[in-house]
């Protein structure tokens, strides 16, 4: 069940990786379901036709990067609003994949590709003993463990970097920053695009792990690792154990269902309902934390 | 967390040219999309333009569709126009079908008026709810209302589904609905063979009067006020909760409205799946008529003619995809972005400030 959690956790921790840049550069991306749809599909048609997994993954990056370009210049070129236009990319993404799927295959349903290779698993057969670390650590699709190099890799360039500076400085300060004569819109542009590549690898490790393209095969990862922004009190570090905890729940429902005998399309709404309550909870917790915090200050 | 913009701040004149500019570009696509993904171009395009005028059904369909947008568009621009976002309508509108469904079967015998009431207001309730609790948390804790409205609607959407498949389903039909309601609860249709019946009426009267509301009472100008300026309203001591919570409730509850006259009028049933994209629909159409409540009017028969034309050309072509994703996506797209056209902007705001 750990082994799982940890496979299920992987897109989402991704997208909001990704997510969180730009998160902190002051945008809160609600398009991360349809980057990821991009992506998924992006990566699976070009790992099927390259027959290479590295060349799937690279176009669902650049599909996810493509598409949140367009996603910044309407919302931040043309200064659209940008809750709007997130959501014209979820709907572009679900309308026309549909599309060039019908166009490409003669349907819109489920695409299989046989001939994709098989996602590799990494440190099989490596042993600590313990059977816990062993299914967390050991073992996985080596998406997992690329999703886990991020993890350092998002801390550094985000809080060791001018750039990662300025990018949070933007977000938190925006008059400061422009006087301080950092091009603010460019990192805001710069802090999307990431989101998108990142939510693009997420998609393309979906798919290229299933072998298959499903109609709506995100699922609500994109919401989920929106939710997971914040319950990881936008830290890539929480992000990380936000994702472990989504991903357990979703791997300790999937399990519940067989004993509770739920009906499966029921079960379809669970995820949805798993981060709902997590978000209320998490907002309820930290309303409380600041008020009292506001309290000592006021009194002490 | 980011800053939602205001929905709205320009005047209205000054954004006529946005929404013709959307508009046109979703026509477009739609143009192309069907010249080059259609075996005969020709007649999907035909389909397109006329199929919804073509004969008395295809056109009193549109007209209630319309009716239906109309509705749950007035519920989006009600939480629109106060700064706060209900990304749950398409989840709100199915539920209260259901639940319009349910009432009316549960009482077979009931007198007419007194079924389509109790439909209505336990409709008009589950919407209210679903979204009242989404704006009370953004009131208590600050929770996101657009991320939870979204995620509480996805989250029913599949269990309402199991409902009208599974416990509920009628199971001499070939369709995964319910029964159909008794006869004394469906709405008198207007234009027979189609689905048109008096609930157009209703919204086109529900129209004016939240135009009356917004425009014409305290309530409505403090809504409109902290919609537009939180910290403003704030500072002219108005309850800024209060504005957060009550128009979630009140967008919730016209799209609860919407699914109850989804069954009492267009299909005397629940069936699955039967409101799925209204609510997405019904942001658009919202914003198309600049969530100004009059202007959601012709915004709602827009939207319902070109949806029904996609409809109709894909009849036609036995090509089937999202052409309505594809649409309103083109229109999100477009609808709020500040499109450089100086000569006709120039014109329309020198006619502005001449008035």
């Amino acid at each position: 069940m750990i082994f799982n959690a940890v496979e299920i956790m992987t897109p989402i921790l991704l997208a909001a990786l990704g997510g969180l840049f730009a998160e902190l550069a002051g945008v809160l991306n609600i398009a991360l379901e349809g980057l990821i749809l991009a992506g998924a599909f992006a990566g699976i048609l070009a790992g099927a036709a390259s027959g290479s997994l590295v060349v799937g993954m690279l176009a669902g990056a650049l599909a996810g990067g493509l598409l949140a370009a367009v996603f910044t210049f309407f919302s931040i070129r043309l200064r659209a609003n940008i809750f709007i236009t997130g959501l014209a990319v979820n709907l572009l993404a679900a309308g026309s994949i549909p599309f060039i799927s019908t166009w490409m295959f003669g349907t819109k349903g489920v695409l299989r590709f046989p001939d994709l290779p098989r996602l590799p698993r990494l440190l099989e057969g490596v042993t600590s003993g313990v059977g816990f670390i062993d299914s967390l650590l050991f073992g996985h699709s080596a998406t997992v463990y690329l999703a886990w190099l991020l993890v350092p890799l998002a801390l550094v360039a985000l809080y060791r970097t001018p750039f990662g500076l300025r990018l949070r400085a933007v977000g938190a300060r925006e008059e400061s920053v422009i006087i301080a004569g950092v091009d603010a819109v460019a990192y805001r542009r710069i802090a999307v695009l990431i989101s998108g590549v990142a939510a693009g690898l997420a998609g393309a490790a979906i798919s290229l792990r299933l072998g298959v393209y499903l109609p709506n095969i995100s699922a609500g990862r994109g919401w989920i690792a929106l939710v997971a922004i914040y319950l990881g009190y936008r830290h890539p570090i929480g992000i990380l154990i936000a994702a472990l905890l989504f991903g357990f729940t979703e791997s300790l429902a999937g399990a519940a269902q067989g004993l509770l005998a739920i009906p499966g399309t029921v079960l379809l709404g669970l995820p949805y309902a798993i981060t709902v309550v997590a978000m209320i909870t998490y907002s309820a917790l930290r309303a409380r934390g600041l008020r009292r915090r506001r309290f000592i200050d006021a009194h002490f | 967390m980011a800053e939602k913009p205001a929905a709205s701040r320009a005047p209205l004149r000054a954004q006529t040219p946005e929404t013709v500019v959307a508009l046109l570009a979703a026509l477009l696509v739609t143009v192309l999309l069907l010249v080059f993904g259609s075996p005969n171009p020709a007649r999907a395009l035909r389909a397109f333009f006329l199929g919804p005028f073509s004969n008395r059904y295809y056109f009193g369909n549109m007209l209630d569709g319309a009716g239906l947008l109309l509705i749950a568009g007035l519920g989006v621009s009600a939480a629109f126009r106060a700064g706060v976002f209900n990304l749950g309508g398409d989840g709100q509108i199915y539920i209260a079908g259901l639940v319009a469904a349910v009432v009316c079967l549960a009482l077979p015998q009931a007198p007419a008026v007194f079924g389509i009431v109790l439909a209505l207001v336990a409709a008009v309730a589950v919407g209210m709810l679903l979204a009242g609790v989404c704006g009370l948390f953004k009131y208590l804790w600050g929770t996101d209302e657009l991320i939870t409205s979204f995620l509480i609607s996805a989250a029913i959407v599949p269990s309402v589904s199991y409902l009208i498949v599974g416990p509920l389903r009628n199971q001499q039909s070939n369709l995964l609905t319910t029964e159909r309601i008794a006869e004394q609860f469906r709405l008198l249709r207007l234009l027979p063979p189609s689905n048109l019946n008096l609930a157009l009426l209703f919204a086109l009267l529900l129209a004016p009067l939240a135009h009356f509301l917004l425009y014409h009472t305290v309530r409505g100008y403090e809504l409109r006020i902290t919609g537009l300026n939180r910290e403003f309203a704030r500072y002219g001591g108005i309850a800024i909760g209060a504005y957060t919570a009550v128009p979630m409730a009140i967008s919730g509850g016209l799209h609860g409205l919407s699914g109850a006259f989804a069954v009492l009028g267009t299909h005397h049933a629940a069936i699955q799946g039967f409101t799925i994209g209204l609510g997405w629909n019904a942001i658009a159409v919202a914003l198309i008529g600049r969530n100004h409540p009059l202007l959601i009017i012709p915004a709602a028969l827009v939207f319902a003619y070109m949806e029904a034309g996609a409809r109709a050309a894909m009849l036609h072509t036995e090509f089937s995809f999202e052409l309505g994703a594809i649409i309103q996506a083109v229109i999100f797209f477009m609808i709020t972005a500040h499109v450089a056209l100086p000569r006709l902007r120039l014109h329309l705001r020198g006619r502005s400030t001449a008035a």
